[in-house]
């Protein structure tokens, strides 16, 4: 008789037990109760630390019994410590699925998801913590990771209260989180003051000083930043995140030498000689600030190579097409004439959609507008993605979006994009970009404009600031940074060309199919025309001009795009045309950006 | 020639017979197939005439001018002085611009055949687009009375003596556009004879909308004057025309089915009612509107820009391109892009009329005035007409939406082509059938830039519009 092969997620266990078990391989809890004293045993020697016999012994019980839960959790501690990482993944899913009350195992799949960046599969997990336990502290701490994280900090900050609330204490490593939560917000002020409480409260722990490191080099105050690095650097001598911090910080006061003499430290201290991924981005941005333009390019494509390697992650060109396919079928000038338009609440503030590529100036024109006092910035909202998704349920459509939005013609759905207007409202409200006096609130989320039929549908009246900049210089600033946006589409150079393609394509269709109240601008020509652009942007959207508007620079908000550094300073030429420095290494993508780029007007 | 034995071994019949069948299937339409044949007799005898010249028609019907004329070219090269060559040579330069070329084929052919009343017909065609016209009227004449029954040629002395003018004599050759072979009947099985303008106080008179959108626009304006003869008058039109015309002429029965018109004793094309009329530069009928929008749907267009054109903005309609089938479109239509300067000029938004192929440009268009395209709303010409109520100009090439909005005393731009049609007359910035309208011609032939130059530079004296 032959015995099925070890799971390939490394578990340890045979694979129809493992990742392949069917439901039919679980036993009823009563057959099973003869294994309760292994059980416990298994429990007691991870206890005691005799990791061999306790995965020894939860394999014995697992390969009887698959389902049982207790012998899964010996196991996924075991593994948690020495990995491998799928075999973790595995069993904390299994166990989730098979005990979906069970708050540790709901805790733990939350932080891993956390860690890994999944933070729409956290998000679910972490609302299911409060659910299972809502006074528990811990629940709502995991919304506050999780949210702070997911770019809806108001929201976070509103669960880290709750923590302090639930606990009746102020714990450091809260405070931290709580501080962190702050400073995505922009309220540096308040984030200073709980670090420095946190850091009075307790011993000294590393991620708080080196949060709070990067929230003062974030504001501006670049010693105290440096003050905060030595003190973690104290405690964690040569960690790699200090060190990367600090050459960042270095790079920002332009001691790019420095800069680059810690991240060889870096690549020193680890294992195999080499940097990572952002630390090899890292790098090249401080070799391009430099003038080392080929050796800044050879770590930019290392630092992706790097980045595919790790976590698999590549553009997913056939999702990608088929939403766009989809979009221009179902967006045509036919169809759009029949379909109803969202009306306007004139109790709230309007948003005013900032699109664009990331990495084309959007920040730069939110940081721009959100000075003018009638214009509050909102950030990359997430809503238009979550209406999208929504949608079928909010319709009961049997269809997906954007085939749901069938469901207009029905009799009682003629008012579901006020439906949809008002979801997208109370979410604004949630993320506090409602500021009272504002007329407007930006909502910059790169790649909103893949979605620009439906806000046309649901926002009629709202302005569409569309920023263009040369494609080369696009694609460029894209390559030399870490994004995830657009179908994974940063992590190669021919797939961020692709899907710019992709997106400039639809917009062209959106825009010869139906009235947008859409204004072109271009990059180049805020730097080269700053206060005319501004002037037209804001006539656009009926506002009169506002010299502060002109000084983004000095806009005391934080931007939390990788934009940050830049939307600091004042605006200079050189970051037009950069790609002229890297044609060489751009040539693979000029023959799919050449249409575009004639299209939009620019040349090489 | 040499190489013809290999072309029958390859072929397996006669090469002039295959020539011939190339030129049946090219006469009748069936061009891929033609184009098939003569590629093989052209692998075969590369240098054969005949066939280069009727490769070149091909081409010519498919719309590749440019290889049709070299292939002409060769064919003249490698043959006799064929005038046929010549005079189709003549139109293929024509349809390229090289005007003067077209010229000197022209005048080769007819030298060479000077009884081809075609060849004047191609010439006067030609010296009409060089804006030549006493050249224009002496060729139609010419081929005239070579040929006096030849429709192209009357009709084309009609546009040069209308163009120049001359109205009278205008009207009357401009009776022979029904005549020319293709051009369907404007009243399919006609019960009753045309209409000679005589008084028919108790009988009933069919009008028909016929030409395109712009004719059926600018002639309605003679409705009036017919019911005032005619006890009865149906007005018999597209669809589209329909909801504009019922309440502009309600003493008129307004139709777009032919099964909904009344029993008629007379009928008449609108186009013909400027003849009927007597109509002189000096007795133009020109009310400064004789259409009207709904005040209602006007009232909404209005609230609609209001939210969607930022305040203060002058709003000023676009349309660049007409239909693409129109014989004289390549003149006629521009692109989007030529509009560029106009989207320079500060403090104004564009509001895209256009219809058709011609809208996909909006998706290319990045100009600095914000542009809203508003023509796929746009369904009829009484919803059109209400948005250009909401506007403070209109600029657009020679196209329907142009006579609609004059037609409703709306302030109209008309970009023109260098020879325009006849109705612009020669020369003028205003015109004697629209009181609001005002020309802007094209200095050199298929020039956009200078026109539309001229156009952006009278918007920026412009007084900027009260604030809304």
């Amino acid at each position: 008789m032959s015995l099925s092969p070890l799971c390939p997620c490394g578990s340890g266990l045979r694979r129809l037990n493992c990742c392949e078990a069917s439901p039919g391989a679980l036993r009823p809890t009563e057959a099973i109760r003869h294994l309760t004293p292994l059980i416990e045993r298994a429990t007691q020697a991870l206890r005691t630390g005799a990791a061999g016999v306790a995965e020894r012994l939860a394999i014995d019980i697992l390969e009887l019994a698959p389902g049982q839960t207790g012998a899964l959790a010996v196991l996924y501690e075991v593994r948690k410590a020495s990995g491998p990482a799928s075999a973790v993944e595995a069993l904390i899913r299994r166990l989730v699925s098979l005990d979906p009350n069970n708050y540790w195992a709901i805790n733990e799949i939350t932080l891993l998801m956390l860690g890994k960046g999944s933070l729409a599969e956290a998000e679910t997990h972490a609302r299911n913590a409060v659910r299972v336990a809502p006074e528990a502290p811990q629940s709502h701490n995991l919304m506050g990771m999780v949210l702070t994280e997911a770019r809806r900090p108001q929201v976070g900050e509103y669960h880290y209260r709750q923590v302090v609330a639930l606990s009746g204490a102020r714990d450091p490593i809260l405070l931290a989180n709580l501080a962190w939560n702050l400073k995505t917000q922009g309220r540096m002020e308040e984030a200073r003051a709980l670090y420095q409480e946190a850091a009075r409260s307790g011993p000294p722990v590393m991620q708080t000083l080196l949060g709070w490191a990067r929230m003062e080099e974030a504001d501006r105050h670049f010693d105290a930043a440096n003050e905060a690095l030595d003190r973690a650097d104290a405690i964690a001598p040569e960690n790699p995140s200090i060190l990367l911090a600090r050459a960042v910080l270095l790079g920002r006061m332009r001691r790019h030498e420095d800069a680059l003499a810690v991240l060889d430290r870096v690549a020193a201290l680890s294992h195999d000689g080499s940097l990572g991924p952002n630390e090899l981005l890292e790098k090249g941005r401080l070799l391009d600030q430099m003038g080392r333009f080929d050796d800044a390019w050879a770590a930019f494509a290392d630092g992706k190579r790097k980045a595919r390697e790790m976590t698999g992650y590549a553009y997913m060109a056939e999702h990608a097409q088929q939403l766009a396919g989809r979009m221009k079928g179902f967006f045509t000038a036919g169809r759009l004439r029949t379909l109803p338009r969202g009306t306007r609440r004139a109790d709230i503030a309007q948003p005013l959609f900032i699109l664009g590529f990331p990495r084309s100036g959007t920040t730069l024109v939110e940081q721009s507008l959100s000075a003018h006092p009638r214009i509050n910035a909102g950030d990359e909202l997430p809503m238009i993605t979550e209406i999208a998704d929504l949608m079928p349920r909010l319709f009961e459509s049997p269809l997906t979006y954007p085939e749901a939005l069938a469901e207009l013609w029905m009799g009682d759905r003629r008012e579901g994009l006020d439906t949809l207007r008002d979801h997208y409202f109370d979410k604004a409200r949630q993320l506090g970009v409602l500021r009272p006096g504002a007329a407007w609130f930006t909502d910059k989320m790169p790649l909103n404009e893949t979605h620009l039929g439906l806000i046309g549908l649901i926002f009629p009246a709202s302005p569409m600031v569309h920023v263009l900049r040369h494609p080369l210089d696009v694609v460029l600033s894209v390559f030399s940074n870490h994004l995830t946006h657009g179908f994974f589409c940063a992590y190669s150079l021919e797939s961020i060309a692709q899907h710019m393609v992709l997106v400039h394509d639809l917009v062209a269709h959106y825009r010869a199919q139906m009235a947008l109240r859409y204004l072109p601008v271009r990059y180049e020509d805020i730097v080269e025309r700053q206060e005319e652009s501004v002037r037209g942007m804001l006539d656009f959207a009926g506002e009169p001009f506002d010299p502060a508007c002109l000084q983004f620079h000095e806009n005391r908000r934080y931007a939390r795009t990788a934009s940050y550094a830049q939307v600091t300073e004042k605006l200079y030429a050189s970051s037009r045309f950069r790609y002229r420095d890297y044609l060489r290494h751009l040539e693979p993508v000029l023959p799919v950006l050449a249409p575009l780029i004639e299209r939009l007007g620019y040349s090489v | 020639m040499s190489n013809s034995a290999a072309s029958e071994t390859l072929i397996g019949l006669p090469m002039g017979q295959v020539w011939r069948i190339a030129d049946e299937y090219q006469q009748a339409g069936r061009l891929d197939e033609a184009e098939e044949l003569l590629r093989r007799v052209l692998d075969a005898a590369p240098r054969q005439p005949d066939a280069l010249h009727l490769a070149g028609l091909v081409d010519f019907r498919k719309g590749r001018f440019a290889a049709a004329a070299a292939k002409v070219e060769l064919a003249i090269q490698h043959g006799v002085d064929t005038p046929l060559y010549w005079r189709n040579l003549c139109t293929m330069y024509e349809r390229l611009g090289r005007y003067d070329d077209a010229v000197n084929a022209g005048e080769r052919a007819v030298a060479l055949d000077p009884a081809d009343a075609g060849a004047y017909h191609n010439l006067t065609v030609v010296h009409y687009r060089r804006l030549d016209i006493d050249g224009s009227i002496a060729c139609a004449r010419q081929a005239i009375a070579l040929d006096p029954t030849l429709p192209g040629s009357h009709f084309a002395l009609a546009e040069a003596l209308l163009l120049r003018g001359e109205l009278a004599e205008g009207w009357e050759e401009y009776e022979w556009r029904f005549r020319i072979p293709g051009t369907p009947p404007p009243l399919p099985n006609a019960t009753a004879p045309q209409w000679d303008g005589a008084a028919m106080p108790d009988g009933a008179l069919l009008l028909v909308a016929d030409q395109g959108y712009g004719d059926a626009l600018q002639f309605c304006r003679y409705v009036p004057w017919a019911v005032a003869r005619c006890g009865q008058v149906t007005l018999a039109c597209s669809p589209e025309l329909e909801s504009l015309l019922r309440p502009a002429f309600p003493r008129a029965t307004i139709v777009s089915r032919w099964e909904s018109a009344p029993p008629y004793q007379a009928w008449c094309p609108l186009s013909g009612l400027p003849r009927l009329h007597g109509t002189r530069l000096d007795s133009i009928p020109a009310a400064p509107a004789y259409l009207r929008a709904d005040p209602a749907a006007a009232t909404m267009w209005r609230t609609r820009l209001d939210a969607l054109v930022p305040r203060g903005f002058r709003r000023v309609g676009v349309a660049w391109a007409g239909r693409p089938t129109h014989n004289n479109d390549s003149n006629r239509s521009a692109s989007l892009a030529t509009l560029a300067p106009l989207a320079t000029v500060p403090g104004i938004a564009l509001i895209s009329l256009q219809k058709g192929p011609g809208q996909d440009q909006i998706g290319a268009y990045y100009g600095r005035a914000p542009l809203l395209n508003l023509g796929p709303e746009l369904n009829t010409f009484a919803e059109t007409a209400a948005l250009l109520e909401a506007l403070d100009l209109v600029i657009v090439v020679d196209t329907a939406v142009g006579h609609l909005a004059a037609a409703l005393g709306r302030p109209v731009w008309l970009l023109l082509p260098y020879a325009p049609d006849w109705r612009w007359l020669l020369g003028r910035t205003d015109s004697p059938w629209y009181p609001s309208m005002r020309l802007f011609r094209q200095h050199a032939p298929q020039e956009w830039t200078g026109v539309v130059a001229d156009a952006a530079a009278a918007l920026r004296q412009m007084p900027a519009v009260a604030q809304r």
